[in-house]
């Protein structure tokens, strides 16, 4: 550690986890999609567990630790334009949480991934397999929203890639080890970045209640017992 | 008896070819409905089966002799509707049908795979049906993969 720097622990437990396991779960996507025939009913089930942990992600958003939640990442344009010219000039520009521009990819990937997701639902593959709700729309409809599917995941392809190609930009140019820190939870920072926010975390049972609640939504969705 | 009509249903299909004279003279936006509808009667026949197949209804001989039956007569009826002439027409079929060897191996592999299954379902042999629907359900898909648009 250089002088001046400090062990700052900035993710919780559970926001390390679900990025984890989503990007697990993601590259199963890739393939399972691609190769389809006998793993579509895994790639249903791995895509409502991703439906799951990204409603959770979005619960935590709100109820999170302090660095997990959107209002402490979302920033504005003046924020988001310094920040880029910060990246560009390659000037150290370190943040506690999620920098400007890493703020608004999250939410980026976020939504695209419930887009997919959703629509994913309703898709059908015009032989034998259709998500759980396709049934609830016309054939014209879920072919649409099939095709949007397909497309869609070229999307989160793009973002996938643009926001790996970020951490190792920060990573080899900027010296911050953001990988690591998505293991470890601490990332290391000069004693100011915090910008004098002391970070809360709260309880992982917290999480799993909500968790609960995300995969209880899920399931009524894709069962439909009512 | 029943067989003995089955089995002429399946040779005149197979002489259906010789009709194809008289198709080139339709009209091309009317080909593309004709082989689409004839592959959505393939998904309307194939349907019943699969949901055997997977336990989601109990297993019926009969409706599996009929419908494989009926399968097998429509696997070959798209391909004379994909002609040149269509090419301008609204489909989901993607310009390399028209001109890959390999489009037509591909509808070779449904008709093998869709007679293959009737055989098996027509000698209500249940366990000839189910080893040999997969091919069926895969021969529809792996086409889709080369030449239908996402």
């Amino acid at each position: 550690m250089k002088p001046g720097e400090i062990q700052l622990k900035v993710w919780d437990l559970p926001v390390r986890l679900f990025h984890w396991v989503l990007v697990l779960l993601f590259a199963f996507m890739f393939f399972s999609g691609k190769v389809k025939g006998d793993w579509m009913e895994w790639h249903m089930r791995a895509g409502y567990a991703i439906l799951a942990l990204v409603l959770f992600r979005i619960l935590w958003g709100f109820a999170g630790s302090t660095h997990a939640r959107f209002s402490s990442f979302l920033a504005g344009p003046s924020a988001c334009i310094a920040f880029a010219r910060k990246l560009l000039a390659r000037a150290p520009a370190p943040s506690a949480g999620h920098n400007p521009l890493g703020g608004w990819m999250v939410l980026a990937l976020l939504l695209a991934l419930l887009f997919q997701t959703g629509t994913g639902l309703f898709s059908n593959d015009d032989i034998l397999i259709e998500g759980p709700l396709a049934s609830l729309v016309t054939k014209a409809r879920s072919d649409q929203l099939t095709s949007w599917h397909y497309w869609n995941f070229n999307l989160l392809l793009f973002l996938a890639a643009a926001h790996v190609v970020a951490v190792l930009y920060h990573a080899g140019f900027m010296k911050e080890n953001l990988i690591g820190a998505m293991f470890t939870g601490v990332k290391r920072l000069p004693a100011d970045a915090a910008g004098g926010v002391v970070a809360r975390f709260a309880s992982p049972w917290l999480a799993l209640v909500l968790l609960a609640v995300a995969a209880i939504a899920v399931y009524l969705i894709v069962k439909r017992p009512f | 008896m029943r067989t003995k009509l089955l089995a002429a249903a399946i040779s005149m299909g197979a002489l259906g070819g010789a009709s194809l004279e008289a198709l080139a003279q339709a009209k091309p936006d009317v080909l593309v409905k004709q082989r689409q509808a004839a592959m959505t009667l393939q998904g309307k026949y194939l349907g019943p089966i699969g949901a055997m197949m997977k336990g989601a209804a109990p297993y019926n001989a009969d409706i599996v002799a009929v419908n494989a039956t009926y399968l097998e007569n429509l696997a070959r009826m798209p391909w004379d509707g994909f002609v040149a002439s269509t090419q301008g027409e609204k489909s989901k079929t993607k310009p390399s049908a028209y001109t890959d060897a390999k489009f037509k191996a591909a509808a070779d592999a449904l008709e093998s795979a869709t007679a293959k299954l009737g055989a098996a379902a027509r000698a209500k042999d249940e366990a000839g049906v189910r080893a040999s629907f997969g091919a069926v359900a895969k021969a529809c898909g792996s086409c889709h993969d080369d030449f239908r648009e996402k």
